[in-house]
């Protein structure tokens, strides 16, 4: 099921603790990003605070599945912290604008799975903006990454040229979200379908 | 520059068919200095009708050399794209891959019959072929260098649009992937790291009857009689990634 979540939830620490871990698993143990590492286990940052919205999908054991991390553009963002070169023009700062980071497969999910998990994070995002009004996102993503997002079908429109950073290529974009991005999404194939209700055994 | 990418991408995203999306990438192609393009799946175009992107406006006789030799599995410039996930220039080849005297033939041919030097920007959607999107010219004489991120940027849009119009939604083939155990999973792994069936008894614990046993089912799952092959399919299709498999630093997300 979905879960959105502030940081400091105090229902749902167990939730947030699992996407912490996961998050840990995929970005620093999978991807080898430089990030911070709290007690070995657990992948925050100095964006995870009060201001940031998670989206998490979890089994009903409560078992991670997937998750992204939504901030405000009204504040610090990954975009206008540490990547403002990205954007040709001025970084997008709004009340209906939000930042997508961390968007996160838990490792443990099976090809099959992974499927499924990240087409119910896309359209729960999409959802999720609906709901809350929330017209566009960004995002800040390697060059892979960005095939991926334009492959969901949501109108997409890059902020600047992609540039390399650090060794790697980047590029960021806006997401806009409209009444008929669900339709844009399922025309794309991504389609809500039942989730796996526990993540698959860890590999070897 | 973003003026320019925004009309061009807006472009890319109105056209209603592969008639107009070639003769929208026509246009864009001229429009960033480069005189020909190539959207394509780095597959064997003539072994693969129907849901396959390729869509060129090459030189005639270059294109019917190229789907005749089964190129799109060989062609330096496509193994070049599998390597990276940035556009890059033909020039840069050598520093992506290992060239072969077969290699420099292909280049050469490729030379003679016009298309002399490109940008290449692989796309790569997990679960399907991979793919790219090229931008080449007669030779490197005016060769539109300041063009690069934008060709890179434009070319990703492209592809995605080919992939919109030729492909139907969910079709490639990855709706009935074959799901393997945990245990299946575990084997394969370790037969992908290059484990005889033994090793992989000691390293999981179990017999070594057991670890030949997963193995043949879950060749049996893809349909395959060859480990070497269990080992590529679970790749392609992710159930595998190459980044558990080789230990090397590896970045595909940045967020």
């Amino acid at each position: 099921m979905l879960h959105v979540l502030k940081s400091g939830d105090p229902l749902e620490v167990s939730v947030l603790r699992a996407m912490f871990k996961a998050r840990k698993e995929v970005f620093v143990d999978l991807l080898r990003w430089d990030v911070p590492v709290l007690g070995d286990t657990f992948e925050v940052d100095q964006f995870d605070n009060e201001h940031a919205t998670y989206l998490v999908l979890a089994g009903r054991d409560g078992r991670h599945l997937g998750s992204a991390r939504l901030l405000p553009t009204m504040r610090a963002n990954i975009l206008s912290s540490l990547y403002p070169m990205l954007c040709e023009g001025e970084v997008p700062r709004s009340v209906d604008t939000y930042e997508i980071t961390r968007f996160c497969l838990d490792r443990d999910l099976r090809a099959s799975e992974r499927r499924l998990v990240r087409d119910a994070l896309v359209t729960s995002l999409v959802e999720h903006a609906l709901e809350n009004r929330i017209g566009a996102y960004c995002a800040v993503a390697h060059m892979s990454w960005f095939q991926q997002i334009l492959a969901f079908g949501w109108k997409c429109r890059p902020l600047g040229l992609p540039q390399m950073v650090g060794g790697t290529m980047l590029a960021a974009a806006r997401i806009i979200i409209e009444p008929d991005t669900p339709h844009r999404l399922s025309a794309a194939g991504i389609v809500p379908a039942p989730l796996p209700e526990t993540a698959g055994r860890k590999a070897a | 520059m973003m003026d320019l990418a925004h009309g061009l991408i807006e472009l890319i995203e109105q056209v209603g068919s592969r008639e107009d999306l070639g003769e929208a990438m026509t246009a864009i192609t001229r429009r960033l200095g480069f005189e020909f393009f190539a959207l394509t799946h780095h597959v064997d175009v003539q072994a693969n009708e129907g849901d396959v992107i390729h869509l060129h406006n090459y030189p005639e006789r270059w294109a019917e050399y190229y789907d005749s030799m089964a190129l799109g599995l060989a062609d330096p410039v496509h193994r070049a794209a599998h390597v990276t996930s940035v556009g890059f220039r033909w020039s840069q080849l050598k520093k992506l891959i290992a060239l072969e005297k077969r290699d420099m033939k292909i280049l050469d041919k490729g030379r003679q019959q016009g298309i002399g030097d490109g940008f290449t920007v692989p796309a790569n959607v997990p679960g399907e072929a991979r793919g790219s999107c090229t931008f080449a010219n007669r030779d490197s004489s005016q060769f539109p260098e300041a063009m690069m991120p934008l060709a890179q940027l434009v070319g990703a849009f492209a592809f995605e649009a080919a992939r919109r119009l030729l492909i139907p939604p969910g079709d490639p083939a990855c709706q009935d992937l074959p799901r393997l155990t945990p245990r299946q999973r575990d084997c394969a792994l370790w037969v992908a790291r290059g484990k005889t069936d033994w090793e992989v008894s000691r390293i999981l614990g179990i017999e070594e009857d057991t670890v030949t046993r997963h193995i043949k089912m879950a060749c049996e799952r893809y349909g395959v009689n060859k480990r070497t092959l269990l080992a590529v399919r679970t790749l392609f299709d992710g159930t595998l990634s190459f980044s558990e498999i080789v230990a090397r630093r590896y970045t595909p997300f940045r967020e």
